[in-house]
């Protein structure tokens, strides 16, 4: 329990510097083949694309929306304990967490078909998510104690997290509908590494006065922490073969699970676009590797009880071994190895986007006496879009949305960049700027959001940057 | 034209993230961080009725030594850094009494001894606190106790009755500890 603890608690400690998978620079953005990623639906003009392995798509995510590095450890000349105690401690609610995800792509590779309408895509990637929200009444257990408490209920549920670690197998088809519409779907195939969440907890912990004693402690939990594949990878460790199994958990050794992504772009005319898509609708379910810790149960107790005569019964009695017997038969810790269903964080994206100014050549094959052809129903493209987006994902906590305002500017065929403005839990003052490059074949693309906190990065609570390598052809 | 736009936005992207910049940071200030809680819980509790004082005769109504792994289990021996007991006896009984604890080692070694005399009922609630630590006596007394020696005695008669409803001597106790946690 102590290995799946560091285990857990390191890989959370990680994510903790990472954020919450909004990608609104590379959604919609049509000259980016992973923004088939984020929206399986959106308009593309490739003839076929391949990303460059481990290099095609690399995101990391970065954000803290309590506090900053900068609020605990800033050179400042006042007390850390003072700081963790009016900041952290009093100045953060359970709302209030460290999240983050990064995406690593195996293996990218597109193509359209001999109906040149449908695009078809698959590829592996590797995924990490976890998420922890503050346990308020658990650090404050933990820094003060209940001593200054007596009375106050703890709050077993302010204990929430999940995290995992996963590979995904995915097929998707992107097509092109008629002149406006452009529908996509994508199958998955989740190779789950480890899982742990622990997001369905509650009871409470409080000390009143006693009945017989001066005090009375009473403990009301029900509490679960679930787990896949720690004990494998903590067995790997230790023989060391911890690469050995992390690959064989990720290609199918480990639990899986199946999810859908949907999406599309509408034209509302030769120069609006509405977009929306709804990304990992689905589950895993665990049953290698499951080890699951519960605690559930009602107990109050005053300390070691001598009543007598009572007590008297047995002159060998051990008050101290029956009180402990007492406790766990009332609130058992227990564990099991039952399989549990786990489901992914299911993200939705919309957007609406107006394009202007001038139209650019296009890049692919097509008969193309007008910008929008009706033979192969190529899509018109302008140097400026300009739009908004809306970005939801279902959290422990429940949904949390962020809005976006976007300008992309187009240079020709070779540069594009898109600057968006977020606003979400995390900063009011995200500011972000992706540029793609298109050099002859050879797409590069590079992202960076909160630009603004680049000048006190420790203070930031979002950071996050995306970059990638791909081949692109349009077939001319 | 565009070939500079280009390169410019490039660039600045580039100086952008290379030239981000930090307050000056220290982290080692974790060093100086203290979390050191203080928790509070009951911990003993005897009751004892008149009846059954006066049926022992001049006999010590209780006299037992029993295991107490609270203060010795690691998690706690090696953080505790100072508390306090608190006692109460409330003796409503026609008959003093007194009562004594000591606190044993692994070796049934005595480390520490209490003890309440106790005048006969109605008396007033007897409240005692006992420091350990920094301004009391050793915590080393907390950190090796591993059993207690509870004693209760009758220095009076053993046929009197209290006109009190349920008379009955009590012994409530407390702990409240201070431990390091970093």
């Amino acid at each position: 329990m102590k290995g799946h603890f560091l285990f857990f608690a390191l890989f959370t400690g990680l994510c903790a510097m990472l954020h919450a998978q909004n990608k609104q620079l590379l959604y919609d953005f049509g000259e980016i083949p992973q923004s088939l990623s984020v929206n399986p639906g959106t308009q593309i003009d490739f003839q076929w694309f391949s990303g460059i392995p481990a290099l095609s798509g690399i995101s990391f995510n970065a954000g803290s929306s309590g506090i900053t590095v900068n609020d605990i450890f800033a050179d400042d000349g006042l007390d850390i304990n003072d700081k963790i105690r009016d900041r952290a401690i009093n100045g953060m609610n359970i709302r209030d967490e460290l999240s983050g995800t990064y995406q690593v792509e195996l293996l990218s590779i597109g193509f359209r078909g001999k109906d040149r309408d449908n695009f078809y895509s698959f590829g592996i990637y590797n995924e990490g998510d976890a998420i922890g929200y503050w346990p308020r009444d658990y650090a404050i257990l933990t820094f003060e104690g209940n001593a200054s408490r007596l009375g106050q209920q703890f709050d077993l549920s302010h204990l929430k997290i999940r995290g995992e670690m996963l590979n995904v197998f995915h097929f998707g088809i992107n097509r092109r509908m008629g002149k406006e519409l452009t529908l996509g779907a994508r199958g998955k195939l989740y190779s789950s590494i480890f899982d742990f969440n622990s997001t369905q907890n509650k009871g409470a912990f409080v000390t009143n006065p006693g009945q017989n004693n001066i005090l009375a402690s009473t403990l009301d939990a029900d509490m679960r922490f679930r787990t896949s594949g720690l004990n494998e990878l903590e067995n790997a460790e230790d023989e060391g073969s911890l690469g050995k199994t992390l690959l064989q958990r990720g290609f199918f050794g480990g639990n899986l699970g199946i999810g859908l992504d949907l999406g599309f772009s509408y034209n509302l005319d030769r120069q609006t676009v509405i977009t929306g898509s709804l990304l990992d609708l689905g589950f895993i379910y665990h049953s290698n590797d499951v080890k699951t810790y519960t605690l559930k149960g009602n107990a109050t107790i005053e300390g070691v009880e001598i009543i007598l005569p009572d007590a008297l019964a047995d002159p060998n009695s051990d008050f101290w071994q029956e009180l402990v017997d007492e406790i766990e038969e009332l609130i058992p810790f227990e564990d099991d190895t039952r399989g549990y269903v786990a489901f992914r964080p299911t993200k939705l994206y919309a957007s609406i986007r107006r394009d202007f100014g001038q139209q650019l050549e296009t890049r692919g094959i097509c008969d193309c006496d007008e910008v929008v052809s009706a033979g192969n129903r190529m899509r018109a493209r302008y140097t400026n879009s300009l739009g908004g987006q809306l970005y939801i994902i279902n959290r422990p906590r429940g949904p949390q949305t962020a809005l976006t305002a976007f300008y992309t500017r187009r240079f020709g065929n070779l540069l594009a960049a898109k600057a968006t403005y977020t606003v979400d839990k995390f900063s009011f003052t995200n500011v972000g700027l992706g540029v793609s490059l298109q050099a002859g074949p050879v797409n590069m693309y590079a992202m960076a959001d909160n630009l603004l906190a680049y000048s006190n990065v420790a203070n930031a609570h979002y950071a996050s940057f995306q970059l990638g390598l791909n081949i692109i052809s349009w077939g001319r | 034209m565009k070939k500079p736009f280009t390169s410019g936005i490039f660039w600045g992207i580039l100086f952008l993230l290379l030239h981000s910049c930090s307050e000056p940071q220290d982290f080692d200030q974790y060093d100086d961080l203290d979390i050191v809680p203080a928790f509070e819980a009951s911990i003993f509790y005897l009751e004892s009725p008149e009846d059954l004082i006066n049926s022992l005769g001049d006999a010590d109504f209780f006299s037992r030594d029993f295991n107490f792994d609270a203060f010795s289990e690691n998690v706690f021996a090696d953080r505790v850094i100072e508390g306090t007991l608190t006692y109460e006896v409330e003796n409503t009984t026609s008959k003093p009494l007194e009562i004594t604890i000591e606190f044993l080692d692994e070796a049934n070694n005595v480390l520490d001894t209490e003890t309440f005399s106790i005048d006969p009922g109605p008396t007033a609630l007897l409240q005692r606190e006992v420091a350990y630590g920094n301004s009391g006596r050793s915590i080393e007394i907390i950190r090796n106790t591993s059993g207690i020696r509870l004693r209760g005695s009758n220095l009076g008669d053993s046929t009197s009755t209290s006109t009190l409803p349920e008379p009955m001597v009590k012994l409530r106790s407390s702990g409240e500890f201070r431990v390091r946690i970093k």
